[in-house]
């Protein structure tokens, strides 16, 4: 994966994700955080930290991500979410805008 | 996390969030005023995106979003004002870059601020109805430095500074320019209207204003417009480069009131440049410029066509009513179709084959052709005119075009049965004589007569061609019977007529010479031999003749003649000198003919085969007749001058005249009959109205005319009159 086009997501423990930067704007706030005009830090360094996404969520995040892509291009399959995150995964959403 | 679950679940997330710490909103509120001066300051490298978000996003789901909105006008307005100082501080031409500079700025951190505080654009602001954030950076703009006192004025004024300096030829900074008024139009449609585009306008108004007043001094008309043009298409220019698109109907409306609108009858009616010296020199540059800048304006094309059509009805009223052009019938039409050929080419090329124009210069035709009684006889002539000689070497689509243009004029008659007459009577002349050109051409015209006024019109001009042909079989048949009996003498052509379809003349009978008489007789036994129950006269008037003649030194010469000459000349055969009384006698020829018969054999120069005594213009009474045996000719055929076409003399019109109005009755009458026929009842008014409308295409019926028509169908009991009102009309079956 090139350097340009993908992003380092950080969880609240300290795990990183290293994933496709146009998997990554699935979510509105990224989105906006690579964008913004301004030179933030996240645009500078193409990494993002979540102190308050733990790792669990955030894998799933990342694969609801690439699921997202996938299903807007057309291929429609079930996103299966386990009962216990359902929770803090619509938190997460929330913030993330997704 | 499809949108319905999130919805279901977002009251509950809220619910799992107690605040702790009551300090909390007051130390995030610091973080992110400090990061909104960061960006502002132009440092916000040092941030962290995600960090001023989650602040921004946790302020708000702890309901400290009012803090927050509040915060943020607090913070922003402080920094325009500080901006405003900044933009007030700039020097003369340097105001508009750092106006400019610090809008490009402001627009930059707006948006940053807009992406961090995102969260509260998505739910606080449109729970709460406030203005997003966005709209509420530039509302703030708007109030804190465009409409600050200090400003407003200031930048407007530079705006139309700007303009009038480019309108004076100046080279403006137009980038920077067309920046401002997208700032403008940025804040909001009614900011550039109230702040630029209304001051703009009235200021434009102004400027040209005093402009046309200036040029309509100094200017002829051509130069006037093609000014007005050029600062027409500077305007356009203008709004294309840096002005909102939809100022550009505004601003030609301005200029075009007050360069064309306001100056149109002035400008049309400059003497020796307006419009009528355009249409006299064919200036279709200066008048399509004219038409394309008239056009715009409100009643500005109907102020040209009606200097046209008033200047064309002057002109073509001197066309057809100066008696010095009117002595060349010929001449007269080439005028009209000259005229008309000048206005279809400046219709076509200057005003865009407008069809309002077509019709106002068809109506300028009919109105002034018709003005002199004489135009449909001058026509026909003119048609004679080339029909017997004019197409000689003419190809064929050339003729055509010729048979078009006249068609053309034809169709301006009214009395296009007063045509029909005289076209009658020269083409009568043109077959007899056997002058004319091409048959094809005689055809193609009666085609389109037909086509024009329906078979009735021409079926008697049809008849007259048929007459010509059976003529031609009669004369070859005639030869065949008694082609040996008849010897080495004179020959015989003649064509048989019927009577009606062509032009009546009163049969007044020559004494034929004795050789000519007895042929003719044998034809008329022959003829009536062939086809019973006719009658034959013999209109001596229409013939001509070919007879071979010596003169003095014995030289030979074929003299062609008309009838009447022939029977002149033959005389001479067996006397020297003849006086003119004696001729008459001898010949029976009625004296107008006689005389003129006489004068083109004895006053042409260089073709006078007879001598006259005494020698003088006129033939008088007592004139005597001698052979001129001094004639000379390098020709050895002559034609002595015959009874070409010529226009009609006075008595001659009247009489014409009066036929016409003689034939016209019986259509009428017949006009009368259908229209009743079928509607039964009338009344006055609308009967004259259908015969008018039903005859148009033939002539104008005149309003006297037709109710002395349905007096006489009254009394022949065709029609009776109501017996409640009089002024209706019932139809007698």
């Amino acid at each position: 994966m090139k350097k340009e086009e993908s992003v380092k997501l950080i969880s609240a423990e300290g795990f990183e994700f290293v994933i496709d930067k146009k998997a990554a704007m699935v979510s509105q706030t990224i989105r906006n955080m690579l964008t913004s005009p301004g030179s933030f830090a996240e645009t500078q360094h193409r990494e993002v930290t979540f102190p308050e996404i733990s790792t669990t969520i955030l894998e799933k995040v990342c694969q609801y991500f690439y699921w997202s892509l996938q299903f807007a291009s057309g291929k429609e399959t079930e996103f299966h979410i386990e009962p216990e995150l359902t929770l803090e995964l619509m938190m997460a959403a929330n913030y993330l805008h997704t | 996390m499809s949108n319905q679950k999130k919805r279901n679940f977002q009251i509950e997330a809220f619910k799992h969030r107690v605040v702790v710490d009551p300090k909390y909103a007051e130390k995030t509120w610091k973080i992110l005023e400090h990061a909104i001066h960061e960006i502002y300051n132009h440092n916000a490298s040092g941030l962290s995106f995600e960090e001023l978000y989650r602040n921004a996003y946790n302020m708000v789901l702890h309901k400290f979003g009012e803090k927050l909105y509040s915060g943020l006008v607090a913070t922003m307005t402080s920094h325009l004002k500080e901006i405003s100082r900044s933009v007030e501080a700039a020097q003369g031409g340097l105001f508009l870059e750092e106006l400019n500079r610090k809008w490009t700025d402001h627009n930059k951190a707006l948006q940053m601020i807009r992406d961090i505080l995102m969260y509260m654009d998505r739910t606080f602001i449109p729970s709460t109805h406030k203005t997003p954030v966005h709209e509420l950076g530039l509302n703030l703009w708007r109030d804190t430095i465009i409409h600050s006192s200090k400003i407003q004025a200031r930048l407007r004024n530079t705006l139309l500074d700007l303009v009038l300096r480019e309108r004076s030829g100046e080279v403006i900074n137009r980038g920077l320019m067309r920046n401002i008024i997208k700032m403008l139009m940025d804040l909001g449609a009614s900011v550039y209207e109230e702040d630029f585009e209304l001051p703009f306008l009235e200021v434009s108004a102004e400027f040209y204003r005093g402009e046309s007043q200036k040029f309509i001094e100094c200017c002829d008309c051509g130069d006037f417009l093609r000014k007005a043009e050029s600062r027409l298409n500077e305007e356009i220019e203008r709004v294309s480069h840096y002005l909102d698109a939809r100022s550009e109907a505004k601003i030609t409306n301005v200029v075009e009131k007050e360069m064309i609108e306001n100056h149109m009858l002035r400008l049309v009616h400059m003497e020796n440049s307006g419009l009528v010296k355009m249409l006299l020199d064919d200036k279709y540059e200066d008048l399509g410029r004219t038409y394309n800048l008239f056009r715009r304006v409100g009643n500005g094309l109907s102020t040209i066509r009606d200097v046209m059509t008033s200047h064309l009805r002057e002109t073509g009223k001197q066309l057809v009513t100066d008696p010095e052009k009117l002595r060349d019938p010929v001449e007269f039409v080439q005028r009209l179709l000259d005229e008309k050929d000048k206005y279809d080419k400046i219709i076509n090329l200057a005003f865009n084959n407008d069809k309002t124009f077509q019709n106002a210069l068809n109506s300028s035709f009919e109105y002034f052709i018709n003005l002199n009684p004489r135009s449909p006889e001058f026509i026909s002539l003119f048609v004679d005119d080339k029909l017997r000689k004019g197409l000689k070497g003419v190809s064929e689509e050339d003729v055509e075009i010729i048979l078009d243009k006249v068609m053309m004029l034809f169709r301006y008659l009214q009395e296009k049965d007063v045509f029909e007459k005289y076209y009658k009577q020269h083409l009568a002349k043109r077959l007899l004589s056997g002058k004319t050109v091409s048959d094809d051409a005689e055809r193609s015209l009666i085609v389109k007569l037909k086509t024009e006024c329906g078979y009735q019109f021409t079926s008697k001009l049809e008849g007259m061609f048929t007459d010509m042909k059976t003529s031609q079989d009669t004369m070859q048949g005639f030869y065949a019977n008694h082609g040996a009996d008849l010897g080495e003498g004179a020959t015989l052509a003649v064509q048989v007529l019927t009577t009606g379809s062509w032009p009546t003349q009163p049969s007044i009978t020559c004494n034929l010479p004795a050789e000519m008489s007895t042929l003719c007789e044998k034809f008329r036994a022959y003829y009536l031999g062939t086809h019973t129950g006719r009658r034959l006269s013999w209109q001596t008037n229409m013939g001509t003749a070919d007879i071979k003649a010596t003169f003095g030194k014995g030289q030979k010469h074929e003299l062609n003649v008309s009838t009447y000459q022939m029977c002149v000349l033959m005389l001479f055969n067996n006397a020297e000198r003849l006086t003119y009384k004696e001729i008459e006698q001898a010949t029976e020829i009625p004296a107008p003919d006689l005389k003129r018969c006489l004068q083109s054999l004895a006053c042409v120069k260089g073709k006078n085969v007879l001598r006259k005594e005494p020698m003088s213009k006129d033939i008088g009474e007592d004139d005597a007749f001698f052979v001129n045996d001094k004639f000379t000719s390098k020709f050895y055929k002559v034609k002595i001058g015959t009874v070409v076409a010529q226009k009609e003399s006075e008595p001659e019109k009247q009489e014409t005249r009066q036929r016409v109005e003689e034939d016209r009755k019986p259509q009428i009458e017949a006009a009368i009959v259908r229209i009743m026929k079928s509607r039964r009842v009338l009344d006055h008014n609308n009967i004259i109205a259908e015969v008018t409308k039903q005859l148009q295409s033939r002539f104008l019926a005149n309003p006297v005319e037709v109710k002395k028509r349905i007096e006489s169908l009254i009394e022949r009991e065709f029609l009776e009159r109501d017996n409640n009102d009089r002024k209706l009309y019932r139809y007698l079956a």
